[in-house]
């Protein structure tokens, strides 16, 4: 093995490729925005609970209005963890929200869902996210499950409680979960506490991070608030994401919507950290543009992803985990326009460095989950994930020694520097690189359906681990108690 | 007599809010008949920007523009013309339902249903059904219009409509619902008689729901 003969100095690597939407200045002067906002224009928070805490907490109240000193909202920035670890439901550490950690998944409520046997668009059914957990679990690059779409044939207000129910039954992988209101919390952590063996397992080595949604611009809801509130009091740590749409509910500049988007996930991080010093925080959220002749909110446009890894320059920068968004589309059908679409979110929000991946599989601007999607997003995850590793330069892999020992014109497919190395080539499981011949042997199918194939051979081969009966009993008590409250409330 | 009509047509396509508004001025100083400023002037130019926001050759800011330069329009010669000779097309109750309080989409379509010719009374947000009567019990509109962005808040819409069967108001209003997790079949199952999925067939479906 040859070395190198001189002395090296300062020598700078680029273990992977660099992304970095905004410079630290850049990110100084959004967060420097959002913090203006938050002082001078503030928010408008729907909770009494949430105002008493703002008051009590040093901010400015004035009915519903909130505005924020921004020494405080300094003081919840630098007081939220840095890093979250979140464990699989065996309590095994398996995602570190930290630094530029990327963690890919799904995302949640979707209206409709694409049936993977009979390709009908319908409202999703408890069974949809049986079978979106199982694909879920059978995928490699598929770190964590959401619902894939809002369960609509159960008890309307605790689809919630149902499809996290169908999620534990159905794969071990972590959670991250929404609840319509404080009561379904309580639910759904008291189901995960049962699956981690207590309350302070579960809080100890978390695998659910709870989900909540703000009304931007700059408004509140009661529910979204309590919930960052309640997460805070649980200490189970929290998504808080404001949607935010340039030119609808932030201004039609990017830098705007930024600090739009910023400013009310600061808003949740301070009553979390005013609630709990220290409660696990991760900003981010859907942040893309609305299109000016459909009015939809575009979830393939090419803004989505500058919009995503610029907050997550941000988030970065404030050192908070970031929630951010791939592998979706504006299509309603597996087609050219999805595969473009989901592959330069995938890649842009992984190079961008954002911890959590959310919305594979969605499609038609996240009014539809679709379960095909989120298997080719695995695949296209594969290739980005290999993208990401980068181009590793050393002396076994400059391997000038075994080029000069197979020397000019010869080949190097039997060696053994070959041999060693090349399953670091990423191996394709849909895309298709066979010959004509060996293609055409196979019956000619296109990327859509081989996608399908492998959907419905997940769906009825797959076999996820089973918890054991006990848990899945306690479980079930926890949903019929959720019912009988339910019930009474009618 | 100079009518300005053509003219005042074109500012309003163009979104020019000052020169429409400099123009009506002009046209009602040289005595043109209100009535006929709007049927001929503003309505018009409207018109054509709502067939080019079909077309997909105007987006939407564009058509907000218009819409504000007309009403800037109109606003001048209200005052000239008795309120039931002003020309409308019909009186729309609006309101995000109750637990809800997402009114992005829903004050777009107050925005393109009045850039249609109708008469927008906008509750606002966190509606519940009692809001909605009474609102139908001071303004007696053609058509109320509700909007959901949520699973949850969606199935407050039935409330109201129950209760305007309760209050034997139901065959006298039309109701129109619409909002991200709205469907046809959904109009259908809680028994309204319209569903618009975006903003720009909301004003089709109300000159429907009217005709």
């Amino acid at each position: 093995m040859s070395r190198s003969q001189y002395v090296r100095a300062n020598y700078q690597v680029n273990a992977t490729p660099q992304l970095k939407m905004l410079s630290d200045d850049q990110c100084e002067n959004v967060l420097n925005g959002a913090l203006e906002v938050l002082e001078r224009t503030g928010a408008e928070i729907h909770s009494e609970k949430a105002l008493e805490i703002f008051r009590k907490g040093g901010c400015w109240v004035d009915g519903n209005m909130v505005r924020f000193p921004s020494h405080l909202v300094e003081w919840a920035i630098r007081s939220a963890p840095s890093r979250i670890v979140i464990s699989n439901q065996k309590g095994e550490r398996t995602m570190f929200l930290e630094g530029q950690n990327v963690y890919y998944g799904p995302g949640p409520t979707n209206t409709y869902t694409i049936d993977p046997f009979t390709g009908e668009r319908r409202r999703a059914k408890k069974s949809d996210t049986v079978r979106a957990a199982k694909v879920i679990d059978a995928l490699p690059n598929i770190s964590f499950a959401m619902d894939c779409g809002t369960v609509m044939d159960v008890t309307p207000t605790l689809s919630d409680v149902h499809a996290f129910q169908a999620m534990l039954e159905n794969t071990n992988k972590p959670i991250i979960h929404w609840g319509f209101g404080i009561d379904q919390y309580q639910d759904i952590i008291d189901m995960a506490a049962a699956v981690a063996g207590g309350l302070e397992a579960l809080q100890r080595d978390p695998f659910i991070l709870l989900y909540s949604e703000s009304s931007p611009p700059l408004r509140h809801s009661g529910e979204a608030i309590d919930k960052a509130i309640f997460a805070a009091k649980n200490n189970i740590p929290i998504v808080y994401t404001p949607c935010t749409f340039s030119g609808g509910v932030a201004p039609a500049t990017m830098a705007a919507t930024l600090v739009i988007a910023v400013a009310d996930s600061l808003v949740g991080l301070v009553a979390g950290q005013l609630v709990r010093k220290g409660s696990g925080f991760v900003m981010g959220g859907l942040i893309s543009t609305m299109d000016m002749s459909s009015t939809i909110l575009s979830y393939g446009a090419a803004e989505l992803s500058l919009l995503s890894a610029g907050l997550t320059a941000v988030a970065r920068y404030m050192k908070i985990p970031m929630f951010s968004t791939g592998g979706c589309s504006d299509s309603k059908v597996i087609d050219t326009q999805m595969g473009i679409e989901a592959a330069f979110s995938i890649l842009i929000a992984g190079l961008s460095g954002a911890n959590l991946i959310h919305d594979c599989g969605y499609m038609e601007y996240g009014a539809t989950s679709s379960l095909d999607l989120m298997t080719m997003d695995d695949e296209i995850i594969g290739m980005v994930k290999k993208i990401l590793g980068g181009v590793l330069v050393d002396d076994e892999h400059l391997a000038l020694d075994i080029i000069d020992k197979v020397g000019p014109g010869g080949h190097y497919l039997a060696d053994d520097h070959t041999m060693a190395h090349f399953r670091e080539f990423w191996a394709p499981t849909l895309i298709n690189r066979l010959r004509f011949d060996g293609w055409k042997a196979e019956g000619s199918k296109t990327m859509a359906q081989r996608v399908k194939e492998k959907t419905q051979d997940i769906i009825n081969n797959h076999k996820p681990e089973q918890k054991p009966e006990s848990v899945l009993k306690e479980i079930q008590a926890i949903v019929d108690r959720a019912e009988a409250r339910e019930a009474n409330k009618r | 007599m100079p009518n300005y009509y053509e003219e005042i047509s074109q500012n309003v396509i163009t979104g020019q809010l000052d020169r429409v508004k400099q123009l009506t001025q002009q046209a009602i100083g040289a005595g043109n008949n209100p009535v006929e400023i709007i049927n001929q002037g503003l309505i018009p130019g409207m018109s054509v920007v709502g067939a080019r926001f079909k077309a997909g050759q105007m987006y939407v800011p564009e058509v907000l523009m218009s819409a504000r330069a007309m009403n800037a329009g109109m606003d001048l010669v209200k005052p000239l013309i008795l309120s039931e000779d002003i020309p409308s097309a019909g009186k729309v109750v609006l309101g995000t339902v109750k637990g809800d309080l997402h009114d992005i989409g829903k004050n777009l379509v107050g925005m393109m249903l009045e850039s249609a010719g109708f008469t927008v009374i906008n509750v606002g947000v966190d509606a519940g059904p009692e809001k909605f009567l009474q609102s139908i019990k001071e303004h007696q509109p053609g058509v109320i219009g509700m909007s959901a962005l949520l699973t949850t808040t969606m199935l407050a819409m039935k409330d109201t409509i129950e209760l305007l069967k309760e209050e034997g108001l139901r065959d006298k209003v039309k109701v129109m619902i619409g909002g991200a997790p709205i469907s046809q079949d959904f109009a259908d199952e809680i028994g309204a008689d319209g569903f618009a999925p975006d903003a720009g067939s909301a004003a089709d479906l109300c000159k429907k729901l009217l005709a």
